[in-house]
């Protein structure tokens, strides 16, 4: 007898099953060929992650981005949303936090507040120009939003650089493109000493179960879902696409602002030019990993701020360079993506067409 | 004097996509040195047949006898290379080039590594002597009319050495003048020798030109005939005759006031082609319309104007229960009362990612509205699917799973429930029983008169003519965009339904 599994979960596990498979065997290939042992670099990984309360702190850290930015991209790809300007976003919301944060002064919590709170609402409005671009001029927002990642990128560096420094080198000496620091009344509380473990885990957490929650149990989840999964069908029905696809890419630019802000109020404490290291795409990796489940980013955004925060103690105690744990991750999300059940069928179908017209022999 | 009785002869042609049967058995013969007419409707498989014979399809089973050889084409350059030639419908050129680029293209002359233009332009010149065709091959193709595009594409094939040369709907595209000039120019080309496949569902060009005609309906051969020997009226049931599966008692209705009504409604596609051309009709209440037509007359973008789908030129008007709807929503069309099923089950009708109750309660989770606005009452929605389920015996081990799992029997079932048990006042249903089971078709035809039975207004559009005539109070004739209606069209018997679906015009009495 077999345990009754529908078909569904089997097909996933056996997707992540092959993919972790296939990953593990390129990543040993990859750091045996630079000369150095699979196990050993792993377990600096793990230790460098997970090892000490202080590691798991800065593990925490990363998990708090690579949680919004999963959610940010959950929430636009369910919907059929192609919102690839989750980095741009980041950067306009994070430079909104770091401004409010020097510049204004207002009591402990309430200045943080304010900082998330302009950030999200700074990172929604800069995710409109798109949507409207799309509703108004039909023009594709895979291809604006790609652009508006330069434009952020390069704006708040501009702005930075001219406006905030007045073309002027920092104060204290350093080359790099930075706004002043925030005050201590806009840094988010610390959660493990000597660490950037901040509460930011906790908004995190609740945005991926609101977002979890919405779409199961919410009238506009539903159909947020449905246009995601077949737009005809719910236009159909008589949802009004225009305003779901209007909510879903102003949601999703919301939490991308958000992430932007907590970022800076939480760990860097001011914006620099360039700081999001392509935190932007992670995002969109990690939905894609998760297949755009929300519970699932929780799990998934453990492993890759895992993966991140492990990299580093890796690089220092071996002589592997931690990009490699990038090209392992997108390995990855690559053999994730690849649809094993329609190959699997392929072959099956090729193998019976194949099959010679004998009926004798090991007949069971 | 010829060794082979036919140049061209394809046997027991089959091939399948998936569910559907394109080609079923096809035999299709052709004589040399004659126009033979393919006809039937679209999606009849006339397309994919052709594909088969120039190799951009291979075939499950079957054979093709060339000059009565056994032929077995690799690729759809060997097919050329044993003198098929085929002419689309859509013409495939390079805009930017000029008429002799075009001609040439794939098939140079060559001199070393270069093209050889001053061979290549002597033999399309040589042709176009012969062939009594007058182009400008300098010309550039975009600034052609169609007409001539369409003899380039002619001059094309028989650059390429054609014997065979397949015309795929080419009077569509054409003024009757320009229908005129390309007959003529079949004429020449078959006195020169040449053989002509002749694809098209116009009858009177047929009759007019053709040798021997082909028909094919649902991918099987309905008919060989030779155009001297038959009619219109002949052609028009082997291509559209009904097949009865299915006989249904269908007891007289009792018509109550009008529910819908469609004046002067003019539909453009989104490529500005007019599809619907000025129709004007009424809905009873408690009355089955039909309107039958052959594929692509007009009847989606009909139907996508009455729902919503899509909006209709300024001028006409939709009036559904009194009220001017030519621009209202889809959710407001559906709170008033409208209920649709779509031809399209898996595009429109249900989102096959989805599972059994999403799909159940679309259109219903906004009309009826849950007790709280914002929040899905899931008690609302097991009662609404389970309802669905136990009325139209829809199949399934629960309502969680996914609808890909259900026959396309149960789905359509369950579309049908869906819109059925939604209190409504007008129904559209389009195709309602393509492609499902027997016991199927019947349960919904049942459903669907039995809705107009407690008064409710069905506006029904297939291409199946038989259900059209089994369920229909009236019948309404959808032609090339225009709906004709005939003032009593109950006596009309399938052989003048089909006429007219064809075209032809039928009197008040029936001639």
């Amino acid at each position: 007898m077999k345990l009754e599994i529908n078909g569904e979960a089997k097909s996933a596990m056996l997707k992540y099953c092959i993919s972790i498979g296939l990953t593990l065997v390129f990543g040993c290939i990859l750091i045996t060929a630079q000369g150095e042992k699979p196990l050993r670099a792993m377990g600096y990984i793990l230790q460098g992650s997970f090892g000490s309360v202080m590691n798991i702190g800065n593990t925490i850290r990363w998990i708090i981005s690579s949680l919004l930015v999963g959610a940010a991209a959950t929430i636009a790809f369910k919907s059929g949303v192609a919102n690839m300007g989750i980095e741009g976003q980041i950067y306009i919301g994070a430079l909104s936090a770091a401004v409010i944060g020097y510049s204004i002064e207002l009591p402990p919590g309430l200045h943080a507040i304010a900082c998330l709170l302009v950030a999200s609402i700074m990172g929604m409005l800069y995710a409109l120009i798109p949507a409207l671009l799309r509703l108004y001029f039909k023009i594709n927002e895979l291809i604006t939003t790609l652009v508006l990642n330069f434009i952020a990128k390069d704006l708040t560096e501009y702005i930075t650089m001219w406006v905030i420094m007045g073309g002027q080198q920092a104060a204290n000496g350093s080359a790099s493109i930075a706004t002043p620091r925030i005050l201590k009344s806009a840094q988010l509380p610390i959660i493990i000493k000597s660490t950037t473990a901040n509460i930011g885990i906790f908004i995190a957490l609740a945005v991926l179960l609101i977002v979890a929650f919405f779409y199961k149990y919410t009238l506009e989840g539903y159909e947020l879902t449905q246009i995601g999964q077949n737009m005809n069908f719910a236009r159909m029905g008589g949802v009004n696409i225009t305003r779901s696809f209007l909510m879903a890419f102003l949601i999703s630019g919301f939490i991308s602002g958000l992430c932007g802000g907590i970022e800076i109020t939480g760990a860097y404490y001011r914006f620099t030019s360039s700081f999001s290291n392509n935190l932007g795409w992670d995002g969109i990796m990690i939905a894609r990993v998760s297949n755009n489940n929300p519970i699932a980013v929780i799990f998934v955004s453990i492993i890759w701020g895992g993966l991140k925060q492990g990299a580093m103690n890796m690089e220092r105690m071996t002589s592997l360079n931690r990009l490699i744990v990038i090209i392992i991750q997108m390995l990855f999300v690559l053999f994730v993506s690849i649809d094993y059940d329609s190959i699997i069928n392929k072959w099956k179908s090729k193998m019976e067409l194949k099959k010679p017209d004998y009926n004798g022999g090991m007949n069971i | 004097m010829n060794s082979y009785e036919y140049i061209l002869e394809m046997r027991n042609i089959n091939k399948r996509f998936k569910n559907l049967v394109a080609n079923d058995n096809i035999t299709f013969r052709v004589r040399p040195g004659t126009v033979h007419a393919l006809i039937g409707e679209n999606g009849a498989g006339k397309s994919t047949l052709m594909n088969i014979l120039t190799n951009i399809q291979t075939p499950d089973s079957g054979e093709i006898y060339i000059r009565g050889e056994l032929v077995e084409f690799k690729n759809p350059l060997d097919a050329v290379r044993h003198g098929i030639g085929m002419v689309y419908q859509e013409f495939m050129t390079f805009q930017g080039m000029s008429v002799l680029d075009n001609i040439i293209v794939g098939f140079e002359q060559k001199n070393g590594m270069f093209i050889d233009y001053k061979e290549s332009r002597r033999k399309v010149e040589e042709i176009c002597k012969k062939y009594n065709f007058n182009i400008p091959l300098d010309a550039l193709v975009n600034d052609l009319p169609i007409a001539t595009l369409q003899q380039v594409e002619i001059i094309k094939v028989l650059y390429r050495n054609a014997d065979i040369i397949i015309l795929d709907e080419p009077t569509s595209v054409l003024t009757p003048q320009g229908v005129q000039g390309l007959l003529d120019a079949i004429r020449f080309l078959v006195k020169q020798g040449k053989t002509v496949i002749f694809i098209t569902h116009k009858l009177k060009e047929v009759l007019e030109i053709s040798d021997d005609i082909t028909i094919l309906k649902n991918g099987r051969v309905t008919g060989v005939l030779s155009a001297k020997e038959t009619n219109e009226l002949e052609l028009a049931r082997l291509m559209v005759g009904r097949e009865v599966m299915l006989q249904i008692n269908k007891p007289q209705c009792k018509t109550g006031d009008v529910v819908l009504i469609v004046s002067n409604l003019k539909v453009k596609d989104s490529a500005g082609v007019i599809r619907v051309k000025n129709a004007s009709f009424k809905v009873h209440a408690g009355e089955i319309v039909g309107i039958s037509g052959i594929a692509v007359s007009g009847q989606k973008a009909l139907v996508e104007a009455i729902v919503g789908l899509s909006t209709a030129e300024k001028h006409g008007e939709i009036i559904f229960c009194g009220r001017n709807i030519t621009d209202e929503t889809i959710a407001n069309r559906r709170k008033m009362g409208m209920g649709y099923i779509a031809q399209d089950r898996t595009g429109i009708g249900s989102n096959k990612e989805g599972t059994i109750w999403e799909n159940a309660i679309m259109g219903y989770h906004r009309v009826k509205g849950f007790k709280r606005k914002h929040l899905l009452d899931f008690n609302d929605i097991n009662a609404f699917t389970n309802k669905i389920i136990d009325e139209y015996a829809v199949k399934t081990q629960g309502i969680g799973d996914k609808i890909k799992t259900l026959s396309g029997g149960n789905i359509q079932k369950l579309i049908a429930g869906r819109e059925f048990l939604q209190n409504q006042k007008l129904l559209i249903i389009e195709d309602p029983t393509r492609g499902i089971d027997v016991g199927s078709v019947e349960f919904i035809w049942n459903r669907i008169i039995q809705m107009a039975q407690v008064g409710v207004a069905v506006l029904l559009i297939s291409h199946d003519l038989n259900e059209v005539m089994q369920l229909s109070d009236r019948i309404l004739v959808m032609y090339n965009g225009s709906i004709i209606e005939h003032p009593n069209s109950k006596v009309l018997t399938e052989e003048q339904i089909g006429l007219m679906m064809l075209g032809g015009v039928i009197d008040e009495v029936g001639n």
